[in-house]
């Protein structure tokens, strides 16, 4: 398997680590719901067969974080960003800086 | 008619020739380095004063740029490795701080870093056997840099755009296995190695 890096360009499996799901996001600590919420965050996966969104770094490289679309049955990649534009653009979607 | 001449030539010579020195290996020394990461938002204002002081476009890109008195390497997103000689900067990366100041984060790497050259005709098969990217001309040209590592051990390296010189640098405390690494996988080729 071969990843795509935004910076580096493509590069072999073993610069990368695999750090989880990316599909998730951390909830606020300060919420009314927080303690159900983390429980969610930390435990409810879905653990899909198909297209799954992933957090990959890349540790023996530029130590960019990424996200990685690749389909779990046959490791086909459809997409990488760097987990910042993912970040920046969530941000800008809720109406924040 | 003119009699024609042969002359002998022995069907290994080539073979011998091709293999002779075919690549040059020397540890690089005497430079001062410092790592330099743009403050957030800072980008474009470094990138100015840089090219302010130093006369050097910052690479975006996994490349090297090189001015009169220093090289500027791209060591990961806004981030890069300032080099420069060490007998004519001895106070390097504290005068590039000060110049640097409010734009970006300047630390020293002068002593933490290991750096060795690779140059010849075979430079490209010695690396081959322990760096995992692509290394032929085209897609690595003159002047690319890129951080990946060699047999395990980290390295940043990149190709000098101006003599097919190859650098790689590598953390201070891996030196001897990486040196250990590259005159053994050179073995093959005849290297000339040099201190």
């Amino acid at each position: 398997m071969r990843i795509s890096c935004p910076y580096c360009g493509e590069r072999s499996l073993d610069e990368y680590l695999y750090i989880g799901d990316a599909t998730v996001t951390r909830p606020d600590p300060a919420g009314a719901n927080a303690q159900a919420d983390f429980y969610k965050y930390a435990y409810e996966r879905t653990n899909p067969a198909g297209a799954h969104k992933e957090l990959w770094y890349h540790s023996a490289g530029c130590h960019a974080w990424l996200v990685v679309e690749r389909d779990t049955r046959t490791h086909e990649i459809s997409s990488v960003e760097t987990a910042k534009d993912v970040a920046l653009k969530r941000n800008v979607a809720k109406g924040g800086a | 008619m003119s009699s024609l001449t042969l002359t002998p030539t022995n069907a290994l010579a080539s073979a011998l020739n091709s293999s002779r020195s075919s690549v040059a290996i020397a540890v690089l020394d005497g430079l001062s380095i410092a790592h330099v990461a743009a403050r957030k938002g800072q980008s474009a204002a470094l990138a100015a004063r840089v090219k302010e002081l130093f006369g050097v476009t910052l690479s975006q890109t996994p490349r090297i740029a090189t001015g009169s008195n220093v090289s500027f390497v791209w060591a990961g997103p806004d981030q890069w490795l300032a080099m420069a000689r060490a007998d004519t900067n001895p106070d390097f990366e504290r005068d590039l701080r000060g110049k640097l100041e409010g734009l970006a984060s300047v630390a020293d790497q002068t002593d933490a870093r290991a750096l060795a050259t690779v140059r010849g005709p075979n430079a490209r098969h010695v690396l081959a056997k322990g760096v995992p990217i692509d290394l032929h001309p085209k897609a690595f040209p003159a002047g690319s840099a890129a951080i990946t590592h060699a047999s395990h051990i980290g390295v940043l390296m990149w190709l000098s755009e101006a003599d097919d010189t190859f650098t790689l640098a590598c953390p201070r405390s891996y030196a001897s296995s990486f040196w250990n690494w590259l005159t053994e996988s050179a073995v093959e080729f005849s290297p000339a190695v040099g201190e």
